[in-house]
């Protein structure tokens, strides 16, 4: 596999494992986990990363995704 | 801000602004002060209301250092979707009154099909916009 398609493999996967229950207690909101760790939901992009770079640090890694119950495809014309 | 074109060179290469990209101010910050650099680059960028989202170039996310927060499923015309890096950064407007954007996500895909273009600025910072196009007279303005 490559190297990119790892990127956030734990994360998102345990964004799947929640993703039902989210869906009904934080549609839209920005979910940010680190590794095993859900560190907190956000109303937006900018507010999850900021937090995340608060928890993480400078040079943590960490996925920040919006809680949708279908994943968007974003059209580029 | 008005963007100088005439209606040829409208017409030809689309509306377009310089603009700046680097990591978020937080990073430079906060980098700055443990030794990390985060280069910024001034790059030429599409106004494309074809596109849901901010695009870049990948080399960019690279040379920048941004930080990487996903992965986002695209699809470009013709072609099929594909996940591609998601990224935070700021976007400023120099020598205009635009705000900046301090943090805002980019996807970093291959423009092919506008070689002279590094960035496509998409739907998610044209919500923030009046965009004004005059094709006749080659006069684009974009007001806040």
């Amino acid at each position: 596999m490559p190297a990119e398609e790892k990127t956030f493999q734990k994360e998102l996967t345990i964004f799947e494992q929640h993703k039902r229950e989210w869906v009904q207690s934080h549609p839209g909101d920005f979910v940010v986990i680190a590794d095993e760790t859900i560190a907190g939901f956000y109303q937006d992009y900018e507010a999850a990363f900021k937090a995340g770079l608060s928890k993480f640090g400078v040079q943590g890694t960490f996925l920040v995704k919006q809680v949708w119950a279908e994943e968007p495809v974003y059209l580029i014309h | 801000m008005k963007l100088p074109f005439t209606a040829t060179s409208l017409f030809q290469q689309g509306p377009h602004l310089e603009i700046l990209i680097s990591a978020t101010r937080v990073e430079v910050n906060e980098g700055r002060a443990i030794g990390l650099e985060f280069p910024e680059m001034s790059v030429r960028a599409l106004v494309d209301t074809g596109a849901s989202l901010t695009i870049i170039n990948p080399q960019i996310a690279a040379r920048c250092k941004l930080k990487q927060t996903g992965r986002q499923k695209i699809n470009a015309v013709g072609g099929e979707a594909g996940e591609h890096p998601e990224y935070a950064a700021s976007i400023f407007f120099p020598g205009s009154q635009l705000p900046s954007m301090d943090t805002i996500r980019v996807v970093a895909c291959p423009i092919i099909r506008s070689p002279f273009f590094s960035c496509l600025i998409g739907r998610d910072i044209l919500r923030n916009w009046l965009l004004k196009y005059d094709g006749r007279s080659g006069e684009v303005e974009i007001l806040i």
